[in-house]
């Protein structure tokens, strides 16, 4: 069944970074299409990513002079002569900052058509009503809007994100959709880059309308090239929490665990760090020393073709990476020392060829040993925790398990990740409202009064229970009484039928053979632990497994709200109608009345893979299992790369 | 501009400022190349300067060309639908096109309008005009044919039309019937940074619990202490008489914040040492610094701990844990068995009982890294019950004299033994050894093992 052809592999990989070029196109043809002497002044946040796209030098060749940062604070004058590019993401607050930024503007100059000295370019796109913003401002004719999408940024082998950092907040906790139209274009263009799937699968509400956004935008020119993926899998990040929420256990999780991460790089920085952010300074033990050490940060690029080291590791067990490097650098230690016992002649040699390289991969492995022994200290009591998060995942008694989530806060207090582990429990197991206002006094009580709307947020993405106003008795009678063992949450209904829980009822061999940190691992749920299979990579496993559409139907019906999008026929429909369709005799169904052929098994084994909402690092490791399993090649990509405490983070905003 | 690639210096530089972004300092770009793999601390725009690191010169990249990936046609079409504003006429349209073009412009504007056209531009974020949607079924029509397409931001753009050619009583109408068009205005409003009209809207639409969290969180962002006191005043009182049910959790929350307001007002050498807006965990680190009196609970001075904890509703834990962390960095250990050991309230003449509202090996541990002296570990130690968890413990933060209670407490006279010989001569812990071995060989007389040989 695994015809994997490893060309065939790279050169997917080499198109997919390819959307360089198209962004480079899109890129210039902008500011190719603005005369004059030009600055561009870029949104700070916007510079990582930019980096992806283009250099400074490729910018000076259409016509950039210098590069500013934008600082809300302060408008950058201008001689007459030059024009102003502002760059910015498409952000209300940020566009508005900017208009009042421009403002006197309005009264100084007098607009000319002809020569526009302002322009704003919106990264990703340039919402409609900006146009109206602007004419409000009285800016109109003076200020030239703009939008550009840089798509997909290829991050990683099978890695690929948008960058576009507010998209979960938007979708999820507003009920805004802004940013959606910009996403079906960027899957429109990888459509155009690497032909239409046969088949998409799709999981949830926004998923279901980015693709009817992506039907909107018409069918695309043929593609001269042949197509690459067999099947899309679309689905929300609401769908599957707890792949967020749940602490994982390998090695490129943790790192986005504890460094904060921006456009596929880490900052690993001694003195601060996201965890150690998140504590109420004055209850730390350690006093930060401040400024005593004025140790530089320094980034760690998470891409395997720049660094071997991170290559290597990515997606194993934390215990087993770090011990590696560790290992690592001892051998080169001792490579290094080698250079004592040599002769003059050899040392001449080997510092020549062989020493640039050898202290070049010291200073790799160097940081990441640097890095991982700072996750070893900022998580301090793991297994304490991986046991709670197993137990809140399976509903083991649940009243202790919120006494355990209180206790966490009070003496560990983290301000995203104490209320993702009541989130977690939420979702696996069910809070009440009464439970929720005892947790959030004590909540508030830690990090301020201000942080109140925090929990309606929340509530908002379905994360924590909806509070009440008044006290309605019979609920609290209810959670007083014992459950009834049989009584599951739909989390639990849904996670049982796709076979996510691993650690779980079926004894301990299940959940054995995965556990070990060392050993071969036999199921993907080794990136939680083996507790817990990414929803993504069983739905990945299932699609490359289904042999018929039968099969796929009595795997994926019970499972409410996944839908088949057929390329050839425009409308969706369930797996289960799917295999109905085709199971129709063949003498009903007449060559000519349209029923084609069964698209499983895929002809195609490469499956393309879309978080709308953040993916993480441990879907990504798990995909990348299902992928190495069964001889396919498996893309992920999302908007952001999310750790579960952005995703908690998502909720403070405002 | 050149620099010379083979000196050593060059590369050992972490980040060449070829470029900085000061106003006053504006130097070229350099436009030196770099192989990819000296990308490291080198980000085009590292922080504060700007180099010259590439992606773009991946190995993988430079046998890669646009016409590979995307066809000729593909291209232009990505980059048409870039633009903004497609009545611009570009350079280059035979005279028969610009007159089409521009007769389908005149259409559209000064005739009937075309809805999914309209929406269409809309939905893709071109310009399109909207003035000639005049009747009220027009205007619905649209947003309607928006809402169902997905919407997104066209939604936004459709409602700030409707608004100012609809009066309030229409355009509110038309949201009511819409609860998605709804949502997606009242984001807009939130992040617009427009609070009144949030507010006034959500309160229009019946949306309480939703404005008293805006209202809440509008009075604690006023700058002015003296503001802020004010709106939060208004905020209790509207909601102590409004009628409207508010969740428990808000009313406390608003009542406990309007305390501390008040509190920080009276007493402000407290609030001094903290920013402007601490969080009540950290006012009450203060009232425990600047309490000197931890023998009595004083329930009259507002900014006593104990009276600071019940007025805020801080748990008894949160209590505890402030307390014990404060007093260890300020090394008073001995008020600590004042916070942990007391009367029981309902029985005044019993004597005194340890009670600790958290796991005990959490505060045993917090002590012995807030570097709490072994007589102060071993009292928290003593508190153990299980001599197992109380032996692995004692020894993990080195606290012998915990050891030795908790080896004798499993009978473990061997390990006691070979204790005693790794202990220095004649010092403190090796009597108090040899004191609980004693004790223990004493003890196989007593009546436990009396009763076991009957």
């Amino acid at each position: 069944m695994a015809q994997n052809d490893p060309g065939n592999g790279n050169l997917m990989e080499k198109k997919l970074q390819g959307f360089q070029l198209v962004a480079q196109e899109k890129l210039q043809a902008i500011l190719c299409s603005i005369p004059g002497k030009k600055d561009l002044i870029l949104e700070p946040a916007l510079i990582k990513p930019l980096e992806h796209i283009c250099t400074a030098s490729w910018l000076k060749l259409k016509g950039i002079q210098r590069i500013y940062k934008h600082d809300a604070k302060q408008s950058l004058p201008r001689s007459a002569d030059e024009v102003h590019i502002y760059m910015i993401r498409s952000v209300l607050g940020t566009y508005q900052t900017l208009l009042r930024q421009l403002q006197p503007l309005a009264t100084v100059e007098t607009p000319d058509i002809s020569l526009k000295m302002y322009h704003i370019i919106c990264v990703p796109s340039c919402y409609t009503y900006y146009q109206t913003l602007l004419e409000q401002a009285g800016l109109w004719g003076l200020v030239e809007l703009h939008h550009y999408n840089w798509d997909f940024i290829y991050f990683d082998q099978g890695v690929l994100s948008l960058e576009l950092p507010n998209l979960y907040e938007c979708l999820y906790l507003h009920g805004d959709n802004s940013p959606l139209p910009a996403v079906a274009q960027s899957l429109r263009l990888l459509q155009m880059i690497c032909g239409p799937p046969a088949v998409i699968l799709s999981f949830g509400s926004h998923s279901a309308q980015l693709l009817q956004m992506l039907q909107a935008l018409g069918k695309p020119p043929n593609s001269t090239n042949p197509p690459d993926y067999g099947a899309w899998l679309i689905i929300d990040r609401d769908k599957d929490y707890p792949s967020s929420l749940l602490t994982p256990a390998i090695y490129a999780g943790l790192l986005l665990e504890v460094f904060q991460q921006r456009a596929g790089e880490i900052v690993v920085d001694n003195s601060k760090n996201k965890i150690s952010s998140q504590r109420v300074e004055l209850l730390q033990s350690k006093q930060p020393k401040a400024a005593t050490n004025a140790s530089k940060s320094i980034s760690v690029r998470l891409n395997s073709a720049s660094d071997e080291i991170y290559g290597d590791n990515r997606y194993k067990h934390f215990a087993q990476a770090s011990s590696l490097i560790r290992a690592q650098v001892k051998a080169l230690g001792l490579e290094l020392q080698k250079l004592n016992d040599m002769q003059l002649e050899e040392m001449h040699d080997y510092v020549a060829r062989k020493l640039p390289k050898l202290t070049e991969l010291k200073a790799k492995v160097l940081r990441h040993l640097n890095a991982s022994e700072i996750v070893i200290q900022m998580l301090g009591n793991f297994r304490r925790l991986q046991t709670l998060e197993e137990d809140i995942l399976n509903n083991v008694s649940r009243k202790r398990l919120l006494g355990e989530i209180d206790e966490l806060l009070t003496t560990d207090g983290q301000r995203y990740n104490t209320l993702r582990l009541l989130c977690l429990l939420h979702h696996c197991a069910g809070v009440a409202p009464e439970e929720l206002q005892l947790f959030a006094r004590n909540y508030c009580n830690m990090f301020g009064h201000r942080e109140l709307g925090v929990f309606q947020q929340l509530a908002q993405a379905a994360l924590l229970p909806q509070l009440l106003p008044e006290k309605k008795a019979p609920t609290k009678l209810l959670a007083n009484l014992p459950l009834p063992k049989f009584q599951q949450t739909e989390f639990q209904a849904n996670a049982n039928r796709l076979k996510l829980l691993t650690s779980c009822g079926d004894g301990p061999d299940g959940a054995a053979t995965s556990k070990g940190p060392q050993g071969v691992q036999s199921c993907p749920s080794f990136v939680f632990n083996g507790t817990y299979i990414p929803l993504v990579a069983q739905l990945c496993s299932i699609l490359l497994r289904a042999n018929n559409a039968e099969d796929l139907s009595s795997k994926l019906s019970m499972v409410e709200g996944l839908q088949l999008h057929l390329d050839s026929s425009s409308s969706r429909q369930t797996p289960k109608a799917y295999a109905a369709q085709q199971r129709t005799p063949p003498g009903a169904a007449t060559p000519s009345s349209g029923v084609d052929a069964d698209v499983f098994p895929l002809r195609l084994r490469n499956l393309f893979v879309f978080v709308v909402g953040g993916a993480n690092y441990a879907e990504i490791a798990a995909c990348d299992f299902i992928s190495k399993l069964t001889g396919a090649h498996i893309t992920v990509a999302s908007d952001s790369l999310m750790a579960g405490s952005d995703l908690i983070a998502a909720a403070f905003s405002n | 501009m050149d620099i010379q690639f083979d000196s050593e210096s060059y590369w050992n530089r972490s980040s060449r400022a070829a470029f900085s972004f000061d106003d006053e300092d504006e130097v070229d770009i350099v436009s030196t190349e770099l192989p990819s793999n000296q990308w490291e601390n080198n980000g085009i725009f590292s922080d504060d300067s700007i180099s010259e690191a590439s992606f773009e010169n991946s190995p993988a990249l430079n046998h890669l060309s646009i016409k590979a990936i995307l066809s000729e046609e593909a291209l232009k079409l990505v980059l048409q639908e870039q633009t903004l504003d497609e009545r611009v006429i570009h350079k280059g349209v035979s005279p028969e096109e610009e007159l089409k073009l521009l007769r389908r412009q005149i259409q559209s504007t000064l005739y009937s309008p075309d809805l999914e056209v309209t929406a269409q531009k809309l939905l893709q974020g071109k310009t399109a005009p909207l003035e000639m949607f005049r009747s009220l079924h027009e205007k619905q029509q649209l947003l309607d044919t928006l809402l169902c397409n997905g919407g997104g931001h066209a939604v936004v753009t459709v409602l700030l039309f409707l608004k100012r050619t609809l009066n309030a009583a229409q355009f509110h109408g038309i949201l009511k019937q819409r609860p998605k068009a709804l949502e997606q205005y009242l984001s807009y409003l939130r992040e617009s940074g427009d609070v009144s009209s949030h507010i006034d809207l959500l309160q229009r639409f019946g949306r309480h619990q939703e404005a008293a969290l805006k209202q809440f969180q509008a009075a604690l962002s006023s700058e002015d202490a003296n503001t802020r006191k004010q709106h939060l005043q208004r905020l209790v009182d509207a909601y102590a008489s409004a009628g409207v049910g508010i969740i428990p959790l808000y009313e406390q929350v608003f009542h406990a914040a309007l305390k501390m307001q008040l509190l920080m007002e009276k007493e402000s050498s407290a609030s001094k040492l903290l920013g402007d807006q601490p969080t009540p965990i950290e006012l009450l680190y203060v009232c425990c610094q600047q309490n000197n009196n931890w023998k009595e609970q004083d329930m009259l001075k507002p900014i006593s701990p104990q009276r600071f904890a019940a007025d805020q509703q801080i748990s008894p834990a949160q209590y505890e844990w402030t307390a014990l962390n404060e007093r260890a960095q300020a090394q008073a250990y001995a008020d600590l068995e004042c916070i942990f050991e007391r009367v029981p309230t309902w029985h005044p003449l019993k004597s005194k009982q340890f009670h600790i509202s958290f796991d005990l090996t959490l505060a045993v541990v917090r002590l012995y890294e807030l570097h709490a002296p072994s007589t102060v570990l071993q009292l928290f130690l003593s508190k153990m019950g299980n001599s197992g968890e109380k032996l692995a413990l004692a020894q993990k933060v080195k606290c012998i004299k915990a050891v030795i209670d908790a080896m004798a407490g499993l009978k473990q006279q061997q390990e006691l033994k070979q204790l005693r010989e790794t202990l220095p001569e004649r010092s403190e812990e090796q009597f108090y050894c040899e004191n609980a071995l004693k004790a223990l060989q004493s003890k196989r007389w007593t009546t436990d093992n009396i009763k076991l040989k009957l």
